[in-house]
């Protein structure tokens, strides 16, 4: 009941739900990874897609994309009134300076899942002997400010059937109270084609807001796979103000606010990578 | 009936009372916590509840549980409003409870009842759904700031009374427990014997070792702490935590309290501060608020005479989690958070003591063991660290979903990009 699995094509798309991890299982996990884990971390969830004749797997997982989040005081962001806090602490808690376990506590992850490459023993088809992994995609040949390969999206706008469909969070913080970071992964499965978004969505309230979007595309007659990862990255304020230009009152600002996708329509992009890879 | 028990039975079907009555609730329920210190004092028997977090049908299965007020005292520790979808049944069911039977309910103040944080994370905006204005957002505001901060439970037993009506008290008395674990349905999981310190951590997935019990009636255990009454140390209740400035609970009797949490000070810390495995104080990484260790809930316990400190504030997958050798428990009491962690929530029950009086005289905050400072306090011989109070957790799942009126959580399909 947990884990669902729908077969496309020659792919096997998984998904597994479980409640939120004991304090057993947290404990250990959060000793491997050496920092404090989202006080909702689902660790038993799990999405992979897997291409059956070659091996290859993608899998988005709780623990590897905690990983993958700076365990440095490098990219520490402050919450709002962290300087009001501790400017009225200086004479009452002197002693009290030591920041205990410095690590990116907004869990803003560069996570874009987790790749197993296909097992060593197709090499039946002797020309092909390097293992086909993603690998970056280059500017195309006609048209140099356009990548060589896309995310179909006029395709993926279509209203086709769905098969199957899940959306899985893996962690979600409340940044006590400051704000939301949230990890989810949705699938949506058509007869030739599928798309899976991992997003993270953080949200610092008065600080700063981020989307992370790691979209996989298949297309089950190809057996064609392209990874697009995307930062979007704006102030709180910033934010705010697009939304209040876009026509919504004071209230529909504050529920936008909490909103994945509004945000994400808002934030202005900051970087974009993508990946390909063909499995034929 | 009385409209107060009018009102309770209307939000006892979850259905919001008139914007009139609520602010005559409101003016009631001022008045009567205006009367109360910082720091409420209550008597054992007590069961006392963590957050709830507007989660309405829960908390009606809490009540199930844990058995219907008054005939249960309960004492809850805050965070009764946002996120879920019944803060306003949910906070004004307790509000009408504590003023129809002030003795028997006991609230404190939470992080989530606060103007700002209502206003973010949905309670602002349940109130203006349901009345069309923020009138009854703003008296139950209002009725916030008189909120007490913190509670001391005096009397509470080392041992327990029987969970249930099938096990009788003379069978019951001869066993030593000092926690017990129990289903909804008042069924024992699991026992963890006093003094047996291979056990002491209920929450360790290897202690979970089954029932503890011997057969009921094998009587002549020769336990030494059997006697019902021993004196146990107070238990501190209190929404978040410790403070670096509050060495005695009478410096939290001391503060302001009538005001919006501040960003600041004690007040802040006490609703805000979270146990860490940390030596000494430390700074959240966040920028704001502190973490404490071990060291500082023995020196605190020690210097006020408590021998446990409930606190709510964290969610735990569990329902409750013991820590630093059972100096400090956080209770959680919203099953299935946010309607999808699908977590167990958790009460905690204390008895009543037999030689209560004594207890009750006891004064908390004795000023002449606050001399020697931070350090040393635990070197001293004088008095071994009181007994803690035998505790019971009822722990218990969401109520089910059909009972909530809405539609089980499945996810919709939709044509993300």
């Amino acid at each position: 009941m947990a884990t669902n699995s729908h077969t496309q094509g020659r792919f096997a798309i998984t998904t597994r739900k479980l409640p939120i991890s004991k304090s057993a299982p947290i404990a250990a996990m959060e000793a491997r990874l050496g920092i404090p884990v989202p006080e909702m971390i689902f660790g038993d969830n799990v999405v992979a897609v897997r291409h059956a004749p070659t091996g290859w797997r993608i899998e988005f997982n709780a623990y590897d994309a905690l990983d993958a989040v700076d365990k440095t005081d490098k990219n520490m962001l402050q919450v709002a009134y962290a300087k009001s806090w501790s400017a009225s602490r200086e004479q009452t808690s002197a002693g009290i300076k030591e920041v205990v376990k410095p690590y990116d506590w907004s869990y803003s992850t560069t996570y874009r899942g987790t790749t197993t490459p296909p097992s060593s023993t197709n090499t039946s088809d002797g020309e092909n002997n390097e293992t086909p992994n993603l690998t970056p995609v280059g500017p195309a040949e006609d048209d140099p400010t356009r990548p060589a390969k896309q995310i179909p999206l006029e395709l993926l706008k279509r209203r086709d059937p769905i098969l199957f469909f899940d959306d899985v969070v893996l962690y979600e913080s409340e940044l006590d109270d400051n704000g939301i970071s949230m990890l989810s992964v949705k699938t949506r499965v058509h007869e030739h084609r599928m798309l899976l978004l991992c997003r993270l969505f953080m949200r610092l309230d008065h600080v700063v807001a981020r989307v992370r979007d790691t979209r996989v595309y298949v297309d089950f007659d190809t057996d064609e796979v392209i990874r697009e990862y995307t930062v979007k990255e704006g102030s709180y304020e910033d934010l705010k103000k697009a939304f209040r230009v876009s026509g919504l009152t004071p209230d529909g600002v504050t529920v936008a606010l909490r909103d994945g996708n509004k945000v994400a329509e808002q934030l202005p992009i900051i970087d974009q990578t993508i990946e390909h890879v063909s499995l034929k | 009936m009385s409209d107060l028990d009018k009102a309770i039975a209307q939000l006892r079907a979850c259905r919001p009372i008139p914007e009139a009555q609520v602010r005559e609730l409101c003016h009631k329920a001022r008045e009567l916590l205006i009367e109360e210190g910082n720091v409420v004092t209550v008597a054992a028997p007590v069961t006392i509840c963590g957050d709830i977090h507007g989660q309405f049908h829960d908390l009606m299965e809490l009540f199930r549980v844990g058995g219907d007020p008054p005939d249960t005292n309960y004492l809850f520790m805050g965070d009764f409003v946002d996120r879920g979808f019944y803060s306003l049944e949910s906070f004004l069911l307790l509000l009408c409870l504590k003023v129809r039977y002030p003795d028997r309910m006991t609230l404190i103040r939470g992080n989530h009842e606060s103007r700002q944080i209502t206003t973010v994370y949905g309670f602002y905006d349940e109130c203006v759904r349901k009345y069309g204005s923020a009138n009854v957002w703003r008296y139950c505001c209002d009725v916030f700031d008189y909120l007490a901060l913190g509670a001391i439970v005096l009397g509470a037993s080392n041992t327990l009374s029987p969970p249930n009506e099938h096990i009788s008290s003379e069978d019951y008395a001869d066993a030593d427990i000092e926690i017990e674990v129990c289903n909804a349905d008042g069924d024992i999981m699991s026992r963890f014997q006093r003094r047996d310190n291979e056990q002491r951590s209920p929450n360790g997935a290897e202690a979970s070792a089954g029932s503890k019990m011997g057969p009921p009636g094998s009587g002549a255990s020769g336990s030494s702490g059997g006697s019902s009454g021993n004196p146990t140390g107070a238990v501190l209740c209190v929404h978040g935590g410790l403070s670096p400035l509050i060495d005695t609970v009478d410096k939290i009797r001391l503060l302001d309290r009538k005001q919006e949490v501040p960003h600041e000070g004690a007040m802040c810390d006490l609703l805000w501060s979270d146990p860490d495995e940390i030596d000494g104080w430390g700074l959240s990484p966040r920028g704001a608020g502190f973490l404490f260790g071990a060291d500082i809930v023995k020196v605190f316990n020690h210097r006020n005479d408590l021998s446990l400190i409930a606190r709510a504030h964290q969610l735990v997958m569990e329902g409750f989690k013991e820590m630093f050798d059972a100096s400090i428990v956080t209770v959680w009491s919203a099953p299935n958070y946010c309607y999808r962690c699908g977590n167990v929530a958790a009460v905690l029950e204390l008895s009543e003591g037999g030689g209560g009086e004594s207890i009750l005289a006891r004064s908390n905050g004795d000023v002449g063991r606050s001399d020697g400072g931070m350090r040393g306090v635990m070197m001293e011989s004088e008095s071994a660290p009181k007994n803690g109070p035998a505790r019971r957790y009822r722990v218990f799942q969401a109520a089910p979903q059909d009972s909530r009126g809405m539609p089980a959580k499945k996810p919709v399909a939709d044509y993300f990009l």
